[in-house]
């Protein structure tokens, strides 16, 4: 009977027990009726919250122990992610060392995670990418070798800008420039189309390089600016050929290079020539032709060309001073 | 019923990625990814069975069908890509990426080199209101990395520049110059005043 009524004395406490638990448990109404849960962390000392934590699978070994060494990295870093350091076996540290200490280690490290890393990109990952990507590109002609031959086939070069930046517009308003440079060598023109293209053109021809350069911004679209580009060098072509009437009206002051036929420098050498042999021969038109035909005049006419064409140099004024002593045999 | 929740969750979050994943980068990283979508499928869900959550893969593993069109092909003469970034090591690996894809593409790398670098400075007062002989100075730092390519074509060019700006890196900005090689057009190849004389009366 004692046995009986201590059994059951033990066993009430017991439930008294397990009672007061459950009644001082419900007496929180935030708590979860999660008994599976209570049971692995037990009664929570949180006063007044009462939740329960969620249960935590134990923190395994990191990735980086169970990496073999030929694995296939790819399939690790497959496209652009933040750096993660149980996944890179890499013994990095980064960082500022702190009290003559060390660089901090990769775990938790902010300023790994902050740079852009390149882990998807390996060698082997771009080999694999451009292996995927050759059937889609196309060969540059093999006769097209040097700039030369280039510049011979297709002398009409288009330069244009595209713009990649992150912001909040994909768009640029400085993609719309288009730039084009043609080679007037290369261009079909006469000799009074080449003048008159090079007045109509002024200053957007370079003359060492010989390439007129137009540049076409105007337009809000690229096509639009290639096409204006395109019409303008049409145009010019077209208009340099036309002779207009009052082209007639040309003075000596329009000319680009300067001609000896009908200078002021011919006649001053032919009046100084006719005078010294006046004397002799009677005055004439024949008298003038003859002494025109003379070597010495005509080395004298190519000496002051030189020099009014290409400007003054040493080589240029020697070469007068040369032409000079011939004329007069000094 | 936490357990099957947490399931669910991590469900959407994969599907998430596989959506992120899909439409980035080539035909060759689907492949990748692809395999390791089954890792995480079996890392993450081990009480389920893989046939139950199935994710559909959004990528096809054949390739598309490549078509060629009679259009001639533009000729670029140069290409030249100009890349700013604050950072030099940044550039530095962008760079041998870059050279890299060119290399293994076939294409002609003229020229690599490096622009000196441009400091943005400026100088601001210290503080909120007063003190002005406390002030504070900051400045920023572009730089520059020149990679110049010669002689490509224009599927050529299409693909690599796709390529190399897909995998541009944050915070780093291009900028791509095109010299188009052109015949000179028709219109232009002779004078059309040979065929149609005009009247001389009518341009005055």
């Amino acid at each position: 009977m004692a046995s009986h009524t201590r059994k059951a004395l033990l066993s009430l406490g017991r439930i008294n027990a397990s009672s007061l638990g459950q009644a001082s448990r419900a007496s929180y109404a935030t708590d979860k009726p999660s008994h599976a849960s209570a049971g692995k962390k037990g009664f929570p000392d949180r006063g007044g919250r009462g939740f329960v934590k969620r249960p935590r699978r134990p923190v395994g070994d990191p990735r980086t122990e169970k990496m073999p060494v030929d694995q296939d990295w790819t399939a690790v870093y497959p496209s652009a992610t933040s750096f993660r350091p149980n996944a890179v076996p890499l013994p990095l540290r980064m960082g500022y060392p702190m009290k003559r200490g060390v660089p901090p280690e990769k775990k938790g490290n902010l300023e790994l995670m902050k740079i852009p890393n390149f882990l998807h990109l390996t060698p082997v990952a771009i080999k694999k990418h451009c292996e995927a990507l050759k059937p889609f590109c196309t060969e540059w002609p093999s006769a097209l070798d040097a700039d030369a031959t280039c510049d011979e086939h297709f002398p009409i070069k288009l330069d244009s800008t595209d713009y990649v930046s992150a912001g909040p517009s994909v768009r640029n308003p400085l993609a719309r420039v288009v730039h084009l440079r043609v080679k007037l060598s290369s261009l079909n023109l006469d000799d009074h189309a080449r003048k008159k293209m090079l007045k109509l053109i002024g200053n957007k021809y370079c003359k060492d390089t010989d390439v007129i350069s137009v540049t076409a911004d105007s337009c809000p679209l690229r096509q639009q600016n290639q096409d204006y580009a395109m019409y303008l060098l049409t145009v010019l072509y077209h208009e340099s050929w036309k002779t207009e009437v009052w082209e007639a009206e040309k003075s000596v002051a329009d000319m680009e290079e300067y001609s000896w036929e009908d200078s002021p420098s011919q006649r001053n050498i032919l009046d100084v020539l006719v005078r010294r042999k006046a004397a002799g021969e009677g005055e004439g038109e024949e008298v003038r032709e003859q002494l025109l035909g003379r070597s010495e005049v005509q080395e004298y006419k190519d000496s002051v060309t030189r020099l009014k064409n290409e400007g003054e140099s040493e080589s240029a004024v020697l070469q007068y001073k040369e032409a000079v002593k011939k004329v007069f045999n000094l | 019923m936490a357990a099957p929740m947490t399931l669910r969750r991590d469900l959407f979050y994969l599907t998430r990625i596989l959506g992120g994943i899909s439409h980035l980068g080539p035909r060759a990283v689907g492949a990748c990814s692809g395999h390791r979508t089954n890792n995480i499928t079996r890392s993450l869900l081990p009480l389920a069975s893989s046939t139950s959550f199935h994710t559909t893969t959004v990528f096809s593993s054949t390739p598309s069908s490549i078509t060629v069109t009679e259009e001639a092909d533009t000729l670029f003469q140069k290409v030249s890509l100009l890349v700013k970034g604050h950072d030099r090591a940044v550039l530095d690996s962008y760079e041998l990426f870059a050279t890299t894809a060119a290399k293994e593409l076939n294409i002609t790398i003229n020229k690599v080199h490096e622009q000196p670098k441009d400091m943005d400075r400026f100088t601001l007062l210290k503080s909120v209101h007063i003190f002005k002989n406390h002030r504070v100075q900051y400045e920023m730092r572009t730089h520059y990395r020149c990679i110049e390519l010669a002689h490509i074509t224009g599927c050529t060019a299409q693909v690599y520049l796709e390529y190399v700006q897909r995998n541009l890196p944050e915070g780093v900005a291009m900028a791509v110059t095109k010299t188009t090689m052109e015949k000179v057009p028709d219109h232009i190849l002779k004078p059309l005043w040979e065929d149609h004389p005009i009247d001389n009366e009518l341009s005055q």
